[in-house]
């Protein structure tokens, strides 16, 4: 029989200053060798219980605390961090805060370093986690200029490189692509191979199914039900929407559309009549050589360009969903859109008016991924007022009741919730009278319901006359929300097509 | 090729180049021996196959350098005149200092910089602080560039004109993003050991080589020199 | 665990906060390229403007020690950016007492906090210990060189050692003034999204 390596007994526990127990009553085991899989919605506690493993709680997080935790025989709570650090290894969901050096040779070498190994041990390491993973062509670059995916892999060698026999991944893939995504499913496999103890909590669960062996439905801070692999994959799709689960599996239509697999060349644009046009949108980061002036892009620099739509009409009053690989554009094209990249050329025109260059910043607003970024004052009333040319505290009033946001009106906005927060950028961007609303992945890392939320909200934004753009990796919100699907692939629409 | 210097070294160039900055050149001898030290900093940087920042910072120098010569003489009129008169001074009395750490900053990687800390015996607590400087001017620069792209969409890069709100519109986001960052960076580090009892080890290996001791031995020669043929004469 | 004693967390945020008193430093450095008027200025801009992350610094860490480490991180940085090290004297020096007097405090007490912070903006003042050695160095030469002393008093009229005490006052007052400007920022932002 297999030896039980996690233990929770009847932990209850609640977070510092928080109103209400983040765990009840949460009893689990784990066996050696087992791949666990929590699953539930935002706040149902997946993280807490990845915590209480690696001993973040109580030793990180404080709060109050009952019951005990018991890691490969070790009472957590007794058990000093560093101890643990050669037990468990965790993966966290930020692939942009989670690692400590600069460059990716020190990031993996980086445990190992801590626990005072000694250096030839610590190369012979490294080799070994390197071939396993198969990150030769990662090595010796710095961090900053990887991508998403490519930080997350380094993470995952980096916890490796310390052996621990449990691993604990806490939304890994929240802020990945399809093609990452699919790469850490790979190096999950090899980890269970390896004979490793590993619990993962997720939202995405399609790439999950055939790997785990037992998951664990979470709500409201307590373990709720349990399947095998086997019932789990049986739950037909009404079963995971009741459960406010995302999907088990993808459509066949997005599962193409995201591998990037479907013919460009048979999918006919759609007809708009009534539209916003996008005209000459061409830009390169890389600059041709210049003497006094910077030449312009144009259409003639052809493969040199990072974007490359010579015309485009957006049909009014729809959302359209912009897919494609990591790095083959999407971002710039919204960045050039809403007139961040002050070099790219580009005429957008709305009701017959055509706004170039900066002019470009009030028709199109952007909502940024990290919406930290762009919320700036004191209380969600100012914030939205700063947008607006003339204050008007009625409209502003208004924005924020068809939000949902009118009692917090007086709040801090980064006291708010993530999908609050978004919800204020949208505000202002409306507050400033933006035509064009685009979207930077608003949907990475949220749960069923919350998802379903942004959804009904941008089609509640183009009913009532923006035009909205969504970048994102979701399939289920292109099928929820989207009209139109357009898919860029090196800078270039690949196609733009109606949803069935 | 590339000449492998250990930091160490490199911290002994600053040292030395920053100590014959502060003391001003008289005679053409010391001012040769100035530009020598100068010129070696310039010349690892070509070997390193930096030659854009090489050869700008030798323009910029050599250019400060003959105008000073030029022009000191005269008793230099107008506000313009003293003005270039100034920059020319600064620049050929602090651009070594600043070509060398140019030169140390850009060659060294962080953890050679911690390896050769951690050599020296500077605790533990230092050099994982100095890591995480090092590892968080990127970290800015990357929000700082996201928060300027939210101000431009907004059209608030001048805070209305109000130079507090300037300060504020940048630093207050930056901060949130910087303590948020933080809180997930310590606890992803300390799940991997970081704050044990033992002494952290580098795989880095740190070796003195000939090439290091050659310059150790040129860069005290020089500074001797220099402050026996000023003090001394 | 014993909680008075610096942790890897604590280490990690006085690393954070002394990247972004630097980046302020270097900022306001930029500006100093302007026009070489602007650097006497460093005096009242860092403090006012750095005050803003080191009041939020105060509240985060409390404990001896965090003051002292950044202090020495600060030096260590200017030394390696080639600024020179004659500073670093002072810019230690500086930080302990100005942890010393914070930890007599608690680091709960205001008033303490306020002077403390005074006195850790004088490391600002080692800015400017190269320029006035090197100014003083070359006024020396001049006057070596037959030039009268007023010509070469005229010329450094604003650098030379009877100005450093002169920043040093500014640097501490400025520092006090921008406690009070810090601790308003913290309070409007930072307690108020509950984050302190």
């Amino acid at each position: 029989m297999m030896q039980t390596v996690v233990e929770i007994r009847n932990v209850t526990h609640r977070y510092k200053g928080a109103g209400e127990d983040s765990l009840t009553g949460v009893s689990l085991t784990v066996k050696e060798g087992e791949t666990l899989l929590l699953c539930g919605a935002s706040g149902s506690g997946k993280t807490s219980v990845i915590r209480l493993v690696n001993g973040l709680i109580p030793h990180y997080y404080k709060g109050k605390m009952t019951g005990e935790v018991f890691v490969e025989g070790q009472e957590v709570a007794k058990t000093e961090l560093h101890e643990l650090a050669g037990v468990v290894g965790t993966v966290f969901q930020n692939p942009r805060s989670q690692f400590f050096s600069v460059d990716t040779d020190g990031e993996i070498v980086f445990g190992p370093e801590n626990i005072g190994l000694d250096p030839g041990e610590i190369r012979l390491r490294k080799e070994m986690i390197v071939e396993q993973m198969g990150i030769e062509k990662l090595l010796g670059r710095s961090l900053f200029e990887l991508s998403g995916g490519e930080k997350q892999r380094i993470a995952c060698a980096s916890v490796a490189a310390l052996l621990p026999g449990i691993i604990l991944l806490d939304e890994p893939s929240s802020n990945l692509d399809w093609e990452a995504i699919e790469k850490l499913h790979e190096i999950i496999r090899e980890w269970k191979r390896q004979g490793k103890t590993i619990i993962i909590s997720e939202h995405r669960l399609w790439y999950l199914k055939d790997i785990v062996d037992r998951v664990i439905y979470m709500e409201g801070g307590h373990i709720e039900r349990e399947w095998t692999a086997e019932e789990f994959g049986r739950l037909s799709e009404a079963e995971t929407r009741a459960l406010q689960l995302r999907p088990t599996a993808v459509s066949e239509h997005f599962s193409a559309a995201f591998q990037d697999k479907v013919d460009s060349n048979n999918s006919v644009r759609p007809d708009v009549s009534d539209g916003i046009e996008l005209k000459d949108f061409y830009f390169s980061y890389v600059h041709k050589p210049y003497v006094l002036w910077k030449k312009k892009f144009s259409a003639a620099d052809g493969d040199a360009l990072s974007l490359c739509i010579p015309e485009l009409i957006l049909p009014k009053g729809k959302v359209i969903g912009v897919i494609g690989k990591n790095g083959t554009g999407k971002s710039t094209f919204l960045r050039c859109i809403c007139g961040l990249e002050k070099d790219c050329t580009g005429i957008i025109t709305v009701d017959g008016k055509e706004y170039k260059g900066k002019r470009r910043i009030g028709v199109s607003y952007m909502v940024m991924q990290d919406v930290n970024h762009q919320l700036f004052t004191d209380s969600v009333e100012s914030e939205v007022l700063l947008s607006m040319k003339e204050k008007d505290a009625e409209r502003c009033h208004e924005i924020l009741d068809s939000l949902g946001l009118l009692e917090y009106k007086d709040t801090h906005p980064m006291a708010l919730s993530g999908g609050q927060k978004q919800r204020v950028a949208i505000a202002s961007a409306v507050a400033a009278g933006a035509k064009l609303l685009l979207f930077d992945e608003p949907t990475s890392g949220l749960d069923h319901a919350h998802m379903k939320k942004v959804g009904e909200l941008l089609k509640q934004l183009a009913d009532s006359g923006s035009t909205v753009l969504v970048s994102t990796h979701d399939p289920e919100l292109l099928e929820q929300c989207c009209d139109y699907e357009l898919c860029i692939r090196k800078g270039r629409a690949a196609y733009f097509r109606t949803i069935a | 090729m590339a000449l492998k210097l250990d930091p160490r070294t490199k911290l002994f160039m600053i040292f030395a180049v920053s100590a014959v900055v502060m003391m001003s050149a008289t005679t053409p001898f010391l001012w040769m021996l100035r530009i020598a030290m100068t010129m070696v900093p310039i010349g690892l940087l070509t070997l390193e196959k930096k030659y854009a920042s090489a050869f700008r910072f030798l323009l910029l120098y050599s250019a400060a350098l003959v105008l000073l010569f030029t022009c000191i003489s005269e008793q230099s009129e107008g506000f313009l005149m003293a003005l270039l008169l100034g920059y020319c001074c600064i620049i050929a009395q602090f651009m070594p200092a600043m070509i060398t750490a140019w030169y140390v900053v850009r060659t060294t990687r962080i953890d050679e910089f911690v390896s050769a800390m951690q050599r020296m015996h500077v605790p533990d607590g230092i050099t994982i602080s100095l890591a995480v400087v090092m590892r968080f001017f990127p970290t800015i620069r990357e929000e700082y560039a996201s928060i300027r792209d939210a101000m431009k969409m907004r059209e608030i890069m001048l805070g209305g004109g109000n130079a507090a709100r300037m300060v504020e519109y940048r630093m207050i986001p930056l901060l949130f993003s910087c303590v948020n960052i933080g809180d997930e960076l310590s606890a992803a580090a300390i799940t991997r050991g970081l704050g044990g009892k033992v002494k952290r080890t580098s795989v880095e290996a740190l070796n003195m080589g000939m090439q290091d001791y050659m310059t150790i031995l040129f860069f005290s020669a020089a500074l001797i020199l220099f402050m026996v043929f000023k003090y001394l004469k | 665990m014993n909680d008075k004693k610096l942790q890897a967390k604590d280490f990690i945020t006085i690393g954070i906060f002394t990247a972004l008193l630097f980046v302020v430093e270097f900022a306001c450095g930029m500006l100093g390229f302007i026009h070489p008027y602007i650097v006497a200025s460093y005096v009242v801009m860092i403090p006012l403007v750095g005050s803003i992350p080191m009041m939020l610094f105060y509240t985060k860490i409390e404990k001896f020690g965090m003051l002292s480490i950044m202090s020495v991180l600060l030096a260590i940085i200017m030394f390696v950016t080639g600024m020179g090290y004659l500073g670093a004297p002072l810019i230690i020096t500086a930080g302990v007492v100005a942890d010393l007097i914070a930890a007599s405090g608690g680091y709960k007490s205001f008033k303490k906090t306020v002077i403390s912070h005074g006195v850790f903006c004088l490391w600002i003042c080692a800015n400017y210990f190269p320029v006035v050695v090197s100014a003083e160095s070359y006024r020396q030469d001049l006057l070596d060189g037959g030039y009268s002393a007023e010509y070469c008093d005229n010329l450094f009229r604003a650098i030379n050692y009877k100005t450093i005490p002169v920043l040093l006052i500014l640097c501490f007052t400025f520092g006090c003034i921008g406690a009070f400007v810090g601790k308003a920022v913290v309070k409007k932002h930072f307690e108020k999204a509950g984050i302190v």
